[in-house]
């Protein structure tokens, strides 16, 4: 371990440095900036693309949209942009920034297939929009269901469909290569004293879902590979008017997108248990149990698949019934972790804290809801209406978005040196919040009143103009609150208040060093004997001792 | 050496998923309904995976 | 086993003794990679088979009438087959050589690898010509394109093994791998295995149990 090194570029021009250096950066660190770099500007396309929608659904009547296939297109897009380009690689990219320094290694153990795995994002983005401009992106819902995705009138005739299947061959490909970097990192390059029950929870996560990925995204590379095949070559898999079987898609296409909504939300919570303990000033409460429950959500994550195809007569509805209302158990577990960690803890109200309680608040509806959808009569009574769309958006946008906004304004200041502003922080997380459960809420009771979804238009006489047009008003106030956020780090990338090594007072080793890193991340390890080395080292006495 | 060291006690993660495969074709073909191969080959497969996958990861790390 | 806790103790009983090793006592990173990349491939290969076992139970009769007795067991696949069986034994036998630092002998066992694997290839694209003039295409239901699907993209991961060793023949030829230093053998190695179980699977299930 080198103490000095005055030959070597001071610390604080780490990250700020050439485009060369950023377009051929093999360091996690500015890799990860550049996966959430990246991330952010999908998520603001993606974001355009549900103010089409929701425009478009304001009112009864088309809006503004000639062609109803548009507005296929229009959802389509946002789930499939918001889903893959969105939220798995901005938790790759936090995952990619933090791990490495949690655990106390000095990079990634892969670090060329790990800048590789970035660069195939924004080409797949690329070649998903293209699709708009060679005859139509894809249109057939981010679910892809075959008769309507095959290559025949009524179906998904051009290219754009094609473009999605290899757009999200890349970046399924990308995630592969991703999810192995990760556990051999893991595994491998950890700090002497860093045994796994003393690894940060952020990095369990990642572990978990880094298996996830390896095992469920291959299969979605397969179920896309025979849908290219059916529209390509004549194949017969999927297309029942070619002796195919048009569930047996429903079924390949759920075994991975089922464990990826768990691979889409548990490095978020892993951040949030990175956060409320630093906020709280308490150990997360009961570490242990939340490795179990994190690993037994992964491994329940797929036996599960098939909830989401209740109603298509081919599934064995007590195993799959039963197993979703098993999850709901260890999600349980994690949420008394966290709650119990905040019960009579010293909190500051810091603008992490308010998303992480955000999170908690809007994941539990989210969880609640869901519940409910696991009970089979009545997912046969709500299946594909706004009651879905409203659960969806409430663990993902509730869940993870704000569990992502809370590690932006938590790990910023190391990345970059700078505290986010708190005025503008709060600001955003007031417009968001309220935008978001003004968006969502309503649509329990449109999914309860019938309203189905991927519809472009509805009855003026359904009774459902006024949550629609709430709905939009609130997505609309979403989009707004975005402002303050992009203000926020134009204006602390400039003249931000410096950071310092540790602002927040952390638990885990990113905080022992500075902020930015210099780029072989630590000239000095504290010694490791918890999970919360900085705290121990700040504190000056042994660490709980396992 | 600790439970979570022995590369032998990682195959347990497979084995559990190969029960659920079995399980998962034992109740429709002994009860009569609707037989999902394709899940059941997933599941099978995944079994197979997550051992190989378990004993390697700790079998190939370091020991402390 | 003793209740010593060296580093080796972990591994040195274990299947994976044989790999490379770190100073730590864990297998190599690129080699742990390469094992967890063939877990994925496991998966990719079990989507694929669980379309071709729901495509057949729905599709009674399997095989169609028309297709009866395209695909016989003991027709070119089975030369085929036992080539990519040898494969397996020589490369084996060249990675025992490198780990023995006899390079001579890594050299000629991977060659005759390769070899052999290339006209494993050949045999199929020749095999696949046969079955087009037989009328099974991709095209031709479930049947065809099932078959289609699974061989044609064992084939690929085929190709893809082939490159690699012939990057490992050229390096080695190069004078780049000794006892200490042949990662890129090792993996290249359980790759190729791999290829050939999956073949093993296929051909067990396409031709045998039909």
């Amino acid at each position: 371990m080198a103490t000095t090194a005055p030959a070597l570029t001071p610390a604080a021009s780490g990250y700020r440095s050439g485009l060369y250096e950023w377009l051929t950066t093999t360091d996690h660190k500015k890799i990860g900036i550049l996966y959430v770099t990246n991330s952010f500007i999908f998520f603001f396309l993606g974001g355009l693309l549900a103010l089409g929608v929701r425009t478009e659904l304001a009112q009864p009547g088309l809006q503004y949209l000639a062609d109803e296939n548009l507005y296929n297109e229009l959802f389509t897009m946002h789930g499939t942009v918001m889903i893959f380009l969105f939220i798995i690689p901005m938790l790759v990219g936090f995952g990619n920034y933090v791990v490495p320094l949690q655990i106390g290694a000095p990079d990634m153990a892969f670090p060329r297939i790990n800048a590789l795995s970035f660069w195939m994002l924004p080409l797949a983005g690329i070649l998903l929009f293209t699709g708009f401009v060679t005859g139509g992106a894809a249109a057939a819902g981010w679910t892809s269901y075959s008769p309507l995705a095959q290559d025949r009138p009524l179906g998904s005739v051009g290219p754009g469909q094609d473009l999605w299947i290899v757009g999200l061959l890349l970046i399924g490909t990308s995630s592969i290569l991703g999810s192995i970097n990760f556990l051999v990192t893991i595994f491998k390059m950890r700090a002497p004293g860093m045994t796994l029950f003393r690894m940060p929870i952020l990095v369990w996560t990642v572990l978990v879902t880094s298996v996830l990925v390896l095992m469920a995204t291959p299969v979605l590379t397969s179920a896309l590979v025979m849908l290219f095949i059916d529209r390509n070559y004549g194949g017969s898999f999927f297309d029942p008017a070619n002796g195919g079987n048009a569930v047996l898609w429903q079924n390949v296409f759920w075994f991975y997108s089922h464990p990826a909504v768990y691979i889409m939300v548990l490095p978020a919570m892993g951040m949030i248990s990175e956060i409320l303990p630093v906020f709280s000033r308490k150990p997360l409460f009961g570490y242990k149990a939340f490795v179990f429950a994190t690993a037994g959500i992964g491994a329940l994550g797929f036996s599960v698949w098939a909830h989401h195809m209740f109603t298509t007569g081919s599934v064995y509805l007590p195993f799959f019934s039963l197993m979703t209302f098993l999850i709901a158990v260890p999600t349980g577990v994690k949420m008394f972790n966290w709650i119990f960690t905040l019960f009579r803890g010293k909190l500051t109200f810091a603008t992490p804290l308010l998303f992480a309680l955000g999170f908690l608040s809007m994941f539990l509806i989210g969880g609640i809801n869901g519940a409910f959808s696991a009970a089979v009569p009545v997912d046969f009574a709500l299946h594909d209406t706004y009651w879905v769309v409203a659960h969806l958006h409430y663990v993902l946008f509730g869940g993870s978005v704000f569990g992502v906004f809370a590690g932006v304004y938590f790990w910023f200041p190391k990345m970059t040196g700078r505290m986010l502003g708190e005025g503008l922080g709060k600001v955003q997380f007031v417009l968001m919040f309220i935008g978001f459960n003004l968006t969502f809420f309503p649509m329990h009771a449109l999914g309860l009143a019938g309203m189905p979804r991927r519809i472009a238009d509805y009855a003026s006489d359904a009774g459902w103009n006024e949550l629609n047009l709430a709905a939009t008003v609130g997505g609309f106030l979403i989009a707004a609150s975005v402002l303050p956020f992009l203000w926020n780090v134009f204006v602390s990338l400039r003249s931000g208040k410096p950071a310092g090594d540790d602002p927040w007072e952390g638990n885990t080793l990113e905080w022992a060093t500075s902020s930015p890193p210099p780029p072989y991340n630590f000239d000095h390890l504290p010694e490791i004997r918890s999970e919360r080395p900085v705290f121990d080292l700040r504190h000056g006495r042994a660490g709980s001792g396992h | 050496m600790h439970p979570l060291r022995h590369p032998r006690n990682a195959l347990v993660i497979g084995v559990a998923f190969v029960i659920i495969a079995a399980v998962y074709w034992a109740v429709p073909y002994f009860g009569g309904w609707h037989l999902d191969y394709a899940g059941v080959t997933m599941l099978a497969a995944l079994g197979i995976a997550m051992a190989l996958m378990a004993y390697v990861l700790i079998a190939g790390s370091p020991s402390e | 086993m003793t209740s010593d806790s060296h580093a080796l103790t972990t591994t040195e009983h274990s299947p994976v003794a044989g790999l490379a090793h770190d100073a730590s006592g864990g297998i190599s990173n690129p080699i742990l990679g390469m094992l967890l990349f063939i877990t994925s491939e496991v998966m990719f290969f079990a989507g694929l088979f669980a379309a071709y076992f729901a495509s057949r139970a729905a599709a009674a009769p399997w095989p169609p009438a028309e297709f009866e007795h395209t695909l016989e067991p003991f027709s070119l696949v089975f030369p085929a087959t036992v080539m990519l069986v040898i494969s397996s034994v020589t490369c084996q036998i060249g990675v025992n050589a490198i780990r023995r630092d006899d390079r001579a002998g890594f050299i000629r066992a991977i060659g005759l690898t390769l070899i052999l694997g290339i006209v494993f290839l050949l045999i199929q694209v020749y095999d696949y010509g046969l079955l087009y003039s037989e009328g099974l295409t991709v095209a031709a239901g479930p049947y065809g394109t099932t078959y289609y699907t699974l061989t044609g993209f064992h084939g690929a991961h085929v190709f893809g093994g082939v490159i690699m060793l012939a990057v490992i023949l050229y390096r080695g030829m190069a004078g780049q791998f000794s006892s200490r230093h042949h990662d890129a053998v090792e993996a290249t190695s359980i790759y190729w295995h791999f290829v050939d179980v999956v073949w093993i699977g296929l051909y067990t299930t396409l031709y045998w149990l039909r």
